[in-house]
């Protein structure tokens, strides 16, 4: 992959010169503008399409949190998109992540993503380095306000009563400047959901808009039909490189609900997007698509690849003169038998998450691992629930089949919560898990009684609760470059939905009116007694 | 009363002990209503109105020194102000001129212009310096001079502008963003310009007309270019065929802000926007014409109160894209820092003054100061004045500390503005800026709209059911003891 890339960037850039050469005084490349589509069907018939588009600021550094209190310098930006780098400059945020998904991943039968962050609705987290003249707090604050604005999604919730500070899982993906120390906040809004009104505005933060290039083919009408989707901003920096912005959507088709009676899945980009590329977006440095080709199976992709690169059929978008159009067919299948595919992607780790207990007050989570390597596993279990979900530490424990093993648990973060400050709790530990067997930890909660007032609309439907985080901390087997991929890759959890107990919202006014009837029949009664006149009658015989 | 009827066994029977409950309870609720008024009363400050009232009626008044060498020129242009203040009541009101001979105290910091006549035969044109100017004396006698010396004078104090000319300039902030934009309609069929020397371009072009600007408004700058910004509308072709034309409707309706990111999200900030269009290669050149459809000179407009826009029609060279660098962004920088400073109001000179300062100097920043805080004092006021009215009508307004609190410390900058005028300009436009900022936070107060939303009708809806049925025995025993007393006074009145 490294290689085709720098094959890609080599020849694209060459070409750019050429081009600015033909035009007067070529300015010096300070902005570079990458997408790329890449198309890999999986084993049980869905299309997962990731589209990449990346915006290096070449040796830009992010704000230094010193230099709040003064004026920032002018932003000047030909590609980088202005409302997020203003946001950035404004809060002085080192690294920041958004994802907001819709559905759950399947890790059995889609693999590990290539973006970690797949949690159910919206997560953000983001390292900011300490300042004296506004403190990281105020300034996520202002964060969260701004990406709510920007892209339409509910992000203001995610205040005080979301934000927890974890110290496993969430690594820099990118450099932390070491002047300065850094902090990390964290929220989930697991009840988020993704829609047009998230995309519309990511679409205008790219340079080509959709209007050409791999981005026109986002057409908010079928993406959001898939079976999963979601999309992602994230901002790191690297030194000696630049700031960099990568904005991904990712969508998971499938093409034999598409294709309606056939129940084929054969694609192309008619059936998944109903667009074709028709113009090359001028500004890109590299446009690509990439497919992934089947390891087996009689396939026809149309038309031919520009390039391969193993199994990795590579287009050139910038090549294109014709309207380009993809398409992927399995001419021997008449139809796409769902019960032939193996789980060859099954993944090292499964993990089942439930909440136990009938009671509305009482509860108990449940966590199962399952190693199915033969390998001793370690990983960090990271959860973090709302204010009014109370864990009873003392009653974490740790079972395999039956048998209480709590030294496998060690913990490492425990902030409980409280109802005046409202902070969630944070639960952090590392498991280590034996080979080919299965850890069940379990650990009881409270559901609090909260204020009537602090119920959202149609409480009845319940709380989202977040999906629990399985984070790879290290690998024994491997080292080196490996083993920080691993470390970074993190599993979600389903999200929960947690019954409260939820009063009688008339109830105020009962209350009112059963009161005054009590208080009134009272004080009538002692009023009569107190100024009737009683007086002895004589009954004559 | 009859026979069956026995004397009370106990005290707590007798008339009077019944009659002091009664009158006990009643005694209790008499009392308790202040209470209950005081405690479910919505709380009214009172505001002093009449200060609003006082300030709002006198004139905002400044005083501005002028110092004349020559003592018959003093003199004639003393009388010539004179009359001019009864004919110009705009000049009589605000400005107190006084013609001085030497400069009376260096220190102070009023305004002290000074007026010169250029002896020099050669010298020809009126010349402006820094709160100094210079008539061409020739060889006409001083007489002549007066009238043209006093026209130009009361021009650069109080620049007359157009109602036209007011409607765009932005209204008053301490700090504007300046966005500029460089828009291609289509860059992806070619012949677009896919990037600017931005920043030297403003240093060069502008940065000195925004240091001069200093004293009125900070700047915030930034930038961007966008490859994709179709306009809404298809613009009409010319009659001739070869050129694509916009008239005057479409330059309304020219603005897509659905389609273009133009939008900052970052502060509060007024923004003003500077926008480059660039048509798409398939649709130039687009010219701006005239009502009556003839081409306009220039291609360049103003959007009222919210910026400029220059459509740049770029020569054609095949198709390529192309960069523009500073010396090509010369004259479309002249253009945006015109338009800037029509959009913040910096008056023009005079025809016959030749301007030496990029069309900014001492006379017309003077000239902006006082008008700017003349603005603020008066929007201040009006927003003071829309309080107390509010309030008047408004029953179930509350007023509490926060908003007499805004609405004191406004009343008090305005006084600022007032006693700071005569002497430095720009103390009067920082008081006006704040009194401004003062005031209009009382007016959006967010406290004063709480009881709006829950009206007194809902307190009787809740508390009824316990004061109707409670009210009942008490009105009742009461009654029954009027019945009584009238009773036994006729009685009395028939036993005599």
């Amino acid at each position: 992959m490294v290689a085709v890339e720098w094959c890609f960037r080599l020849t694209s850039v060459a070409l750019l010169h050429g081009l600015l050469r033909a035009a007067s005084a070529a300015p010096v490349l300070e902005e570079e503008f990458y997408e790329n589509l890449k198309l890999t069907p999986l084993p049980d018939g869905r299309l997962l399409t990731r589209f990449d588009f990346k915006t290096l600021l070449r040796d830009a550094a992010p704000r230094a949190p010193h230099t709040l209190a003064e004026e920032d310098e002018p932003q000047h930006y030909n590609l980088f998109p202005l409302a997020l780098g203003q946001l950035l400059r404004e809060h002085a945020v080192t690294e920041l992540h958004l994802t907001l998904n819709a559905g759950q991943w399947n890790y059995a039968a889609w693999g590990q993503p290539e973006d970690s962050g797949v949690a159910t609705g919206a997560e953000l987290w983001a390292w900011m380095g300490e300042s004296r003249a506004i403190s990281v707090k105020d300034r996520w604050k202002g964060i969260t306000n701004g990406l709510a604005g920007l892209f339409c999604a509910t992000l203001g919730g995610l205040d005080v009563r979301r934000t927890v500070s974890p110290s496993v899982a969430f690594q820099p993906e990118g450099d932390i400047p070491s002047s300065t120390p850094h902090h990390l906040l964290y929220a989930p809004l697991p009840s988020e959901s993704v829609c047009t009104e998230n995309l519309t505005p990511f679409l205008k933060l790219l340079p080509c808009k959709s209007r050409s290039g791999v981005a026109s083919l986002l057409n908010p009408h079928r993406l959001f039909d898939a079976d999963w989707h979601g999309m992602g901003v994230h901002v790191t920096w690297e030194e000696g490189l630049g700031v960099m912005v990568r904005m991904n959507f990712v969508a998971v088709y499938n093409p034999t609900r598409l294709m309606g009676l056939q129940n084929k899945r054969d694609w192309s980009f008619r059936l998944l997007f109903d667009r074709s590329i028709t113009r090359a977006c001028p500004v890109a440095t590299r446009s690509a698509i990439h497919v992934a080709l089947p390891s087996e199976g009689n396939f026809r992709l149309e038309p031919t690849a520009h390039s391969n690169l193993g199994n990795i059929a590579i287009f050139d978008v910038s090549k294109v003169q014709e309207p380009l159009e993809l398409s992927m067919k399995w001419p021997d299948e008449s139809e796409f038998d769902h019960t032939s595919f193996a789980p060859s992607l099954s993944p090292p780790l499964t993990v089942r998450r439930v909440l136990t207990g009938a009671g509305q007050s009482q509860g108990a989570l449940a966590v199962s691992l399952s190693n199915t390597n033969t390998e001793t596993m370690r990983v960090a279990w990271v959860e973090t629930m709302p204010w009014f979900i109370k864990f009873y530490l003392h009653t974490l424990e740790a079972t395999i089949k039956g048998e209480r093993r709590n030294d496998l648990v060690k913990l490492v973060t425990y902030a409980p919560t409280s109802s005046s400050s409202q902070a969630p709790t944070l639960l952090e530990s590392h498991v280590t898990i034996p080979g080919n067997t299965t850890l069940r930890l379990t650990i009881d909660l409270e559901k609090s009684f909260i204020s009537y007032t602090q119920h959202p609309p149609a409480a009845q439907r319940g709380w989202d609760l977040p999906g629990g985080i399985i984070a790879f901390t290290s690998h024994s087997s491997h080292r080196g470059e490996k083993e920080k991929e691993l470390r970074e890759q993190r599993i979600y959890t389903p999200i929960l939905l947690v019954d409260l107990p939820t009063p009688d919202f008339s109830m105020p006014y009962n209350v009112i009116i059963m009161t005054s009837t009590l208080v009134t029949l009272l004080f009538g009664t002692i009023f009569n007694m107190l100024t009737r006149k009683f007086v002895w009658i004589k009954l004559h015989e | 009363m009859s026979t069956q009827e026995q004397e009370p066994t106990s005290h707590l029977q007798s008339d009077r002990t019944r009659r002091l409950t009664v009158a006990s309870h009643w005694i209790v609720i008499l009392l308790a209503i202040p209470l209950w008024w005081s405690v479910t009363n919505i709380e009214r400050l009172s505001l002093p109105r009449s200060r609003v009232a006082r300030i709002a009626n006198k004139q905002l008044r400044s005083t501005i020194n002028i110092l004349v060498d020559e003592g018959d020129l003093r003199r004639d242009l003393e009388a010539e102000f004179e009359v001019r203040a009864q004919n110009f009541p705009q000049l009589g009101n605000h400005l107190d001129l006084r013609f001085i001979s030497e400069q009376i105290n260096p220190a102070s910091s009023e305004v002290t212009y000074r007026v010169n006549l250029a002896k020099d035969p050669q010298e020809s044109q009126v010349t402006l310096g820094d709160r100094s100017i210079s008539f061409p004396a020739g060889n006409k006698p001083q007489e002549a001079l007066v009238p043209q010396i006093a026209e130009t004078l009361q021009a650069l104090l109080l620049p007359p502008s157009t109602s036209a000319q007011e409607l765009r300039v932005i209204q008053y902030a301490p700090r504007y963003r300046l966005a500029f934009t460089l828009l291609n309609e289509d860059a992806s069929v070619g012949g677009a310009i896919m990037g600017w020397e931005i920043a030297s371009a403003i240093n060069r072009y502008l940065s000195s007309s925004l240091e001069r600007l200093h004293v009125l408004h900070n700047f915030t700058i930034e930038s961007q270019v966008q490859f994709h910004a179709p306009l809404a509308f298809d613009p009409d072709t010319a009659d001739n065929g070869k050129e694509y034309v916009l008239d005057q409707e479409r330059l309304k309706t020219f603005v897509n802000s659905a389609e273009w990111t133009l939008a900052s999200s970052v502060s509060n900030d007024p923004v003003l926007h500077f926008v480059l269009f660039i048509p798409s290669a398939a649709r130039r050149p687009l010219r701006i014409v005239q009502e009556n459809g003839a081409p306009s000179k220039s291609n360049a407009f103003i959007v009222p109160q919210w910026g400029g826009i220059i459509i740049h029609n770029p020569p054609d060279h095949d198709h390529l894209n192309q960069y523009l660098t500073a010396p090509d962004l010369s004259a479309i920088f002249t253009t945006f820092r015109t338009q800037l400073l029509a959009l913040l109001g910096v008056p023009q000179f005079p025809a016959n003054v030749v301007d030496t300062g990029e069309g900014i100097s001492s006379w017309n920043l003077d000239a902006m100061l006082r008008r700017r805080a003349a603005e603020n004092t008066k929007g201040s006021l009006e927003a003071l004045g829309s309080i107390v009215k509010l309030v008047d009508r408004i029953k179930g307004m509350p007023i509490k500390n926060d908003v007499k609190g805004d609405f004191i410390e406004a009343l008090e900058e305005l006084d600022q503005v007032y006693s700071s005028a005569v002497e430095s300009p720009e103390a009067a436009l920082l008081h006006s800026s704040r009194a401004h900022t003062l005031s209009s936070r009382a007016f959006f107060n967010p406290g004063m709209l709480a009881m709006l939303y829950f009206p007194a009708e809902h307190t009787y809806a809740v508390y009824t059911p316990l004061f109707a049925p409670a009210a009942v025995p008490l009105f009742v025993a009461i009654v029954r003891e009027f019945k009584d007393w009238k009773k036994r006074r006729q009685d009395k009145t028939k036993k005599e």
